[in-house]
């Protein structure tokens, strides 16, 4: 009963605390609030279209027209410039008007009458990968296209059959799975809402314990004796504290925000919350124990905002897992983001089972208990420094 | 106004300054050991360039010498590696899903038999596109292949018609596209991963070093002396105490810059000098901002919120993955609050494109005038500083 009651009294007080202190709720509640919704938008066009791009077509050809043409129709295609020669092309490269110059030399057209293979050159401006990717796409579409058209124009007196084979043999077929537009939202999105929990635990929680260092005289987290005797109950107690919150933010930052910005959803959403679950434990457990790094209020900032990127790329979701040196992997495997981004994409995204994602699950209650196993001992710790030093006092 | 006092006052003031900065583990932690990891870890990371050997499940159905030659000709590709060779779908879907692999190539039953009597088989392959880097990397490959199919069945019927001669290359492909991806031919990934990463990390230090040392300042009730050190004026005080910072961040930037571009052997077209006068200014900027923000707010905690959020937002809102043009056009308009979107301009320009500087001048004078921007809030840092307010 006196374990319940001293749980009870350390949670009313931690919830006191958090609910006091303005700097704590904008973490709990404003960053998780907000940010999901900042990062979906910023991302929300998904995809590079309408990439502005010059033309240098020297070959002054129906046929060279014919190409420029395909290439604007194309959804990520738009020529805004047509110049007489390269070097005006490239001036409007430097001075970021176009990202891409198409150059189609002069004797194109008649090396496509001649029957030999005419060329096209591309020259891509490589400030982003992703306006590259889009132009060279669309180019290859459209010269593969046209290539066909030229090839049936040659074969005369066939049927459609035969120009069909002679032309493409073999279909190739390609889907995307999971992510059928190839967005960069439904990408990242997953793994920013997952790091967004765990920080803002870690930031929140440090800057309770470090406000309640600077209170008191002999640094210690929390108040001595009394109901805060055992380390276990102390860690229960805060635990419940802040679990609660993270229930409401949680449902928020893993359902709605997802619905909100029509991001993939195919997981059970009782699967879904099941594998939460240890990983809001494991992240709860975490930020209590790493709270005792936090001496001061404002030390959290320093050494915790920049651990979030580090954390997402070592979880294998903007890198992937098998180019991540072993050693990094290792070192992933001591958060509960990495499990938590690992299962959460590939229940949410990929329709996993949560018997899919075993190692996951499992790995993030073993987490869970080392974290509650290490916060128990930090406290035990603390409460027996302070004990040696009032006995030396005396 | 005896500005030889001044410069005294100055050089007084930054050995103040090494001394707290010598004296505390928290600045040892934030200007050495975190940029140092940081800049180590991101480095190892990513050396490689580009991922290579991504694993990729085989499921061939048809099972002739012509399969499997395709699956060898997979195999090759230096990005791409068949972990997995079966004949039943559901098991690579599941390995799929389980994220073992991040593609499946699929060779429908009786593909040789089809192929050669013009049945048109298909040949399908799957990307996880929730792993975006692996899965377009991925779809090159597998792309390129499936027309490599396409291309050899052709070129044996050719063939056996008899046409083949110098004309052949043009029968299969009527027009050839010719890529020059300018600055970065290799199409590393990691060259836009590192250049802007490191420098990014370095800024968020630099902002968070400046708002914690001026909030610890009011915590430990020093400010009035630092003030009167200062010929009790806020440019002097503010100078010699943020200028000793700023040398230990320029020597870390140095270190950043010589990482890149001498151990990493990143591509630098414009010479040293122009990404040195960046690194310069971004580290200065870094600052202001940080000062602008502590003297719109007092509150400690704001400010350093602030900081971290603006930092935070920058590794996405600079474009340096995603391009900025793509993004909603207030994003685009907000990504000029940001002083890394200049920082990174500027080394598009100059290092991977090693064009004029006289085409980012717009770039770096933004960096300056973000480093100029605490001249106007100067009246309530003052009062601050004087007042000895600390707000948590």
């Amino acid at each position: 009963m006196r374990f319940l009651e001293d749980i009870y009294f350390v949670f009313r007080r931690e919830f006191y605390l958090v609910f006091r202190d303005h700097g704590v709720l904008t973490f709990f509640v404003l960053l998780t609030l907000v940010y999901p919704l900042l990062y979906a938008y910023i991302y929300s066009n998904e995809i590079a279209e309408e990439v502005p791009v010059a033309v240098v077509d020297e070959s002054h050809s129906a046929l060279g027209r014919e190409f420029v043409r395909n290439w604007d129709a194309t959804a990520s295609v738009r020529v805004v410039a047509r110049c007489g020669e390269m070097e005006e092309a490239k001036e409007l490269m430097r001075k970021k008007e176009v990202y891409g110059v198409l150059w189609i030399p002069g004797e194109f057209s008649r090396q496509v009458a001649r029957g030999e293979q005419a060329h096209v050159s591309l020259y891509c401006d490589m400030g982003a990968l992703l306006n590259y990717k889009a132009l060279l796409a669309a180019a290859t579409d459209v010269s593969l296209q046209m290539g066909k058209e030229i090839q049936a124009e040659g074969l005369e007196y066939a049927t459609d059959i035969t120009e069909a084979i002679a032309t493409q043999p073999v279909k190739v077929r390609d889907v995307k799975m999971f992510n059928p537009q190839g967005g960069y939202t439904s990408f990242l999105i997953p793994a920013v809402l997952i790091l967004v929990i765990q920080q803002s635990l870690l930031l929140g929680v440090g800057m309770v314990a470090g406000t309640e260092r600077d209170r008191r005289r002999n640094g210690r987290s929390s108040p001595a004796g009394g109901h805060f005797a055992f380390p276990l109950r102390v860690v229960l107690g805060k635990a419940c504290a802040y679990l609660p919150v993270y229930f409401v933010m949680g449902y928020w930052v893993f359902f709605i925000v997802p619905r909100i910005f029509n991001m993939t959803q195919v997981g059970g959403r009782a699967e879904l919350m099941l594998f939460l679950f240890p990983f809001l434990l494991a992240s709860v457990f975490l930020a209590i124990a790493v709270s005792f790094l936090s001496r001061e209020r404002e030390v959290p900032f320093l050494i915790f905002v920049f651990t979030s990127v580090p954390l997402m790329f070592i979880s294998g979701i903007s890198w992937p897992k098998s180019a991540i040196p072993g050693y990094l992997l290792w070192l992933g495997k001591l958060f509960p983001s990495t499990f938590g981004i690992d299962g959460f994409v590939k229940i949410n995204n990929a329709g996993a089972t949560l018997s899919e994602v075993l190692p996951e699950y499992a790995g993030l209650w073993i987490l869970a208990a080392v974290y509650l196993c290490l916060a128990c001992f930090l406290y035990y710790r603390e409460m027996r420094m302070t004990k040696i030093e009032k006995k030396r006092v005396k | 106004m005896d500005w030889r006092a001044d410069i005294r006052a100055i050089g007084s003031l930054m050995k103040r300054e090494m001394g707290i900065l010598a004296g505390d583990r928290m600045y040892w932690f934030m200007m050495l050991v975190a940029p140092v990891f940081c800049f180590l870890f991101f480095m190892d990371l990513l050396d490689e360039g580009l991922p290579s050997r991504l694993p990729v499940a085989v499921v061939d159905r048809d099972n002739t010498t012509t399969s499997r030659s395709l699956v060898r000709s997979l195999n090759s590709f230096a990005q791409v590696e068949v972990a997995m060779r079966t004949a039943d779908f559901r098991e690579a879907r599941e390995a799929l899903q389980k994220g073992e692999v991040y593609g499946i190539f699929y060779i429908p039953p009786h593909f040789r038999r089809d192929a050669s009597t013009g049945e048109e088989p298909t040949l399908s392959f799957y990307t996880n596109d929730t792993y975006f880097l692996a899965a377009s990397l991925l779809y090159k490959d597998m792309r390129l292949l499936g027309s490599l199919a396409s291309g050899s069945v052709r070129q044996t019927l050719l063939l056996a018609k008899g046409e083949g001669g110098p004309t052949l290359t043009a029968k299969l492909m009527p027009i050839a596209l010719d890529t020059h991806p300018l600055g970065n031919p290799w199409l590393s990934y990691s060259i836009y991963l590192a250049n802007f990463l490191l420098p990014a990390f370095l800024c968020m230090f630099v902002m968070l070093t400046t708002a914690y040392s001026f909030i610890q300042e009011l915590k430990r009730r020093t400010a009035g002396g630092w003030l009167s050190e200062g010929n009790g004026s806020v440019i002097v005080a503010l100078t010699g105490k943020y200028l000793a910072q700023g040398l230990v961040f320029v020597v870390m930037g140095t270190l950043c810059l010589s990482l890149l571009y001498g151990y990493g052997r990143f591509p630098m077209n414009s010479g040293f000098f122009p990404m040195f006068l960046a690194m310069v200014l971004m580290v200065a900027a870094s600052q202001g901002f940080a000062l602008f923000v502590s003297g719109l707010v007092s509150r400690g905690r704001i400010v350093l919120s602030a900081c971290a959020l603006w930092c935070v937002l920058s590794f996405s809102i600079c474009g340096f993955t995603y391009p900025v043009r793509s993004m909603p056009w207030l994003a685009e308009w907000a990504s000029n609050l940001f002083l890394m979107r200049h920082y990174f301009l500027i080394y598009i320009d100059q290092a991977l494109n090693g064009i004029g500087m006289a085409y980012s001048w717009q770039n770096y004078a933004a960096l300056l005038v973000f480093a100029l921007l605490p001249l106007m809030v100067l009246r309530r840092l003052r009062k601050n500083l004087e007042g000895n307010r600390y707000l948590p």
